[in-house]
């Protein structure tokens, strides 16, 4: 931990976040903060960089231009040590688990302890089992991933990505094919971790029934910028065109139905010349 | 793959050609941070080697079999099948050693590291290394590759021994061959240096890093769907069984 | 825990098992097998002709192999191969009138050197030789023939060159080797059919180290072993002149094929049967 940021800073701090990609911008000049000790959403339509923005945070990916300060550090200038030093710090739960097949659900957990630390056997099966108890599976230790159903798998990788106690977790997609039951404990796990461990959190996610019930700040992203941000009891009401299409579910507005394309009656052979 | 630029098959190949020889670069720089993972390297000798031993066993013994059948006949003709053993060991050291277990161990072990390393990009856990600050090159590809480039000219040995042993099974044993004629002809003409150390060793450690690189290149690369990793796997033994028969070609011109 | 320990033992077990069977294939199957350590004593052996004999071939006695061959030259002065034998010294009482002969295992076996141990009280020292030796039995020679085969000399001392005619080369080819009492000594530089004379013009380049060859010397092209290649064997005369550079060599003998010789044997060995055939029918 170098210099690390006064308190009141905000943990993720994105100043004129610049990316394209394969000659599509993804991010135009995009500012955004994340306060300490908040729950984040970040919400958008499909297609416009939400988990990308997920790893530029991570450092899996590197904007063209512009700075991802995460706790005072500039990401994309870390060297590969400093960078894995940051990612202890940072817990990530991928939209499909991404468990490792190879190991069963208590090695899963305990994989991150083995790698970076020599602890004795006992601690660890310690540390593995309170965080299994956290999450409710601890009586699963001993199954496949194979044989886990996905929300169970969600969990999992939930306890495996706060084994280290992180500073930040990154909640990608986690509400996606859950029923009903596993929503709602996915749901109360993130408020817990968030609420007991202070814990800053950032979830990426559709769901806005569910966001409601879990964030303290929205932000809405299309075209590569923050076009709204708020509370998201009141986000919707902002009158912003964006809002008004998004969480009213309209066909048409600024994200539009038609996929940019040439003209239609010249596509179909009715050329404006014959008129 | 329909996103790829349009290019012709002779381009395609040497791009790939290419872009193995840079990862193969990329596996070696990781080859120090991977000696932590030391055990991670054991277990996959165990997959990748011990696990391909009933194959590499069964495989020796018919192709020695057949071989000392094979030489029954055509040396009966010439009264000369005192002379099988060593055309046995020979033939065994030689080529169909080496080339047979690299072409079993491509479809074997080759395929399920590539499955294998293909599935862990489709699901994210390499992503997932990388986000637990563990190094998915030296923790997944380096460890299976060392662990292709040890097992090979063991798994080679293994088949050679069990091909000599089933010559000698329907030659000696079932034919009634002379045991010592056998074995003494054997002796008398197979050398440790241009037999065991250039066939076995030399040929068969070649074919194990060319294998090894292409499976785990294939399986790093995989695009990230079920057909990918189909693809990919299908890729594997293509690319091994070309690479293993052309090596095979200059390797025989230069050793011998 | 348990599971890890059980795959370091597992791939421990094959690693074992594949450095064994490396082992085991390098030492048992291989002429390693027939290196002998410890240490030896040497003895030479003059033979008229050792056939396909060559270096690191086993010396047996009673079928017990005691060494090996360690060097073949030829000694152009006596016309004989000079074969050194090394033998284990734990094998040191061989009487010093002992026979050497060039054996062959088989058929198409490789050749070796057997021992039969003579009557004398003496033991064969180190440096010795012995006296009496039989040479390889060819199989031309068991068919009437007699020279034998081994490699083709290197004529990095120079050579000289001279003409034999053969009505028939058979399938004799340019850099087949000329040999003398089963030594390489040369090779076949051109084979070439004479327009008029309707035989074959062959040229032997012979190396300058055997330049003492009489000049009354025969040709003759031999097939080494039943199926291999044929070869020039040259058979010393009697002349006190020697053969010079550009020479030809009067007294040749033709390719004679397989299938004439065991012809030949075949209706030798017959006309007994056929007398006695049609005597039983009638």
């Amino acid at each position: 931990m170098t210099a690390p940021a006064a308190p009141s800073e905000p943990l993720v701090r994105i100043r004129g976040l610049t990316t394209v990609l394969n000659g599509k911008t993804i991010f135009d000049a995009m500012d955004l903060d994340i306060p300490r000790g908040r729950v984040t959403a970040i919400m958008g339509p499909s297609g416009t960089g939400k988990t990308t923005l997920l790893k530029h945070i991570t450092g899996q990916m590197r904007g063209d231009a512009g700075q991802v300060l995460v706790d005072g550090q500039n990401v994309p200038e870390l060297s590969r040590e400093r960078l894995f030093a940051l990612r202890e710090k940072i817990g990530y739960l991928f939209q499909n688990s991404a468990l490792l097949t190879d190991f069963d659900v208590f090695e899963n957990i305990a994989f991150p302890l083995r790698q970076h630390t020599r602890l004795p056997e006992v601690l660890i099966r310690n540390i593995v089992l309170t965080k299994l108890q956290a999450v409710g599976l601890r009586g699963a230790a001993s199954l496949m991933p194979a044989e886990l159903s996905g929300g169970m798998a969600r969990r999992v990788a939930l306890a495996r990505a706060i084994v280290f106690d992180p500073m930040l977790i990154l909640y990608d997609e986690p509400f996606v094919g859950l029923d009903p039951i596993a929503l709602s404990q996915v749901l109360k796990l993130i408020r817990t971790l968030n609420e007991t461990l202070g814990i800053t959190s950032v979830l990426v996610a559709h769901e806005l029934d569910a966001i409601k019930q879990v964030a303290d700040l929205v932000y809405l992203i299309a075209n590569g910028k923050v076009v709204a941000q708020g509370d998201p009891k009141t986000i919707a009401n902002d009158g912003s065109p964006w809002t008004r299409q998004f969480f009213g579910g309209d066909i048409d507005g600024p994200v539009p139905f038609q996929y940019p394309a040439g003209d239609y009656a010249q596509a179909l052979g009715l050329g404006g010349d014959r008129a | 793959m329909s996103a790829q630029p349009h290019r012709n098959v002779i381009t395609n190949a040497l791009a790939q050609i290419g872009e193995a020889g840079l990862f193969l670069l990329t596996l070696l720089a990781a080859v120090p941070r991977s000696l932590r993972y030391v055990r991670e390297t054991v277990r996959q000798l165990w997959f990748v080697g011990a696990m391909s031993l009933t194959i590499i066993t069964v495989c020796g013994l018919f192709v020695g079999m057949v071989l000392g059948l094979q030489l029954y006949y055509v040396l009966s003709i010439f009264g000369g099948t005192a002379a099988s053993g060593t055309v046995v060991a020979i033939a065994i050291y030689r080529e169909l050693g080496p080339v047979v277990t690299a072409l079993l161990f491509a479809g074997r072990a080759g395929t399920s590291i590539t499955a294998e390393i293909g599935l862990m990009r489709a699901t994210d856990q390499l992503a997932a290394m990388e986000m637990m600050a563990v190094d998915p090159i030296a923790y997944v590809a380096v460890p299976r590759y060392l662990a292709g480039l040890i097992a090979m000219p063991l798994l080679c040995a293994v088949f050679c021994a069990l091909g000599i042993f089933g010559g000698h099974l329907v030659g000696v044993t079932w034919l009634g061959i002379d045991n010592g004629t056998f074995w003494s002809n054997m002796t008398a003409t197979v050398d440790v240096h241009k037999d065991v150390i250039n066939g076995i060793l030399i040929k068969s450690l070649v074919f194990g890093a060319v294998v090894s690189l292409i499976a785990v290149y294939q399986g790093y690369t995989t695009p990230p769907t079920s057909e990918g990793v189909a693809y990919a796997t299908t890729r594997t033994v293509v690319a091994s069984s070309i690479a293993i028969l052309a090596l095979d070609f200059v390797l025989t011109a230069f050793l011998m | 825990m348990s599971q890890r320990n059980s795959y370091a033992v597992g791939t421990g077990l094959f690693i074992v098992l594949g450095f064994a069977a490396l082992a085991y294939l390098a030492t048992q199957t291989t002429s390693v097998a027939n290196t002998h350590q410890g240490a030896s004593y040497t003895v030479e052996a003059h033979f008229a002709n050792i056939g396909q004999l060559k270096e690191r071939a086993p010396v047996k006695i009673a079928g017990v192999r005691v060494g090996q061959v360690s060097s073949i030259m030829l000694d152009p002065k006596q016309e004989a191969a000079d074969v050194k034998l090394s033998i284990d010294q734990a094998y040191s009482h061989i009487p010093d009138d002992s026979i050497a002969t060039i054996f062959t295992s088989g058929l198409l076996g490789d050749q070796y050197v057997g021992i039969q141990y003579g009557s004398s009280k003496k033991d064969l020292a180190d440096g010795g030789t012995l006296a009496r030796t039989k040479p390889a039995q060819q199989l031309e020679e068991m068919l009437g023939k007699f020279f034998g085969a081994g490699g083709v000399a290197d004529n990095l001392g120079g050579s000289y060159t001279v003409k034999a005619r053969f009505s028939n080369v058979g399938a004799l080819s340019v850099g087949a080797p000329v040999k003398m009492a089963g030594v390489a000594i040369g090779s076949v530089a051109a084979v070439h059919a004479d327009p008029v004379k309707l035989d074959a013009e062959v040229e032997l380049s012979i190396d300058k180290k055997y330049d003492q060859i009489p000049d009354d010397s025969a040709a003759a092209v031999f097939t080494s072993g039943l199926i291999g290649t044929q070869y020039v064997a040259i058979q010393p005369g009697g002349s006190p002149e020697f053969l010079k550079n550009g020479d030809e060599m009067v007294l040749t003998q033709s390719a004679m094929q397989l299938e004439d010789l065991i012809g030949k044997f075949l209706v030798n060995g017959s006309p007994a049967e056929k007398k006695d055939a049609p005597a039983g029918k009638q």
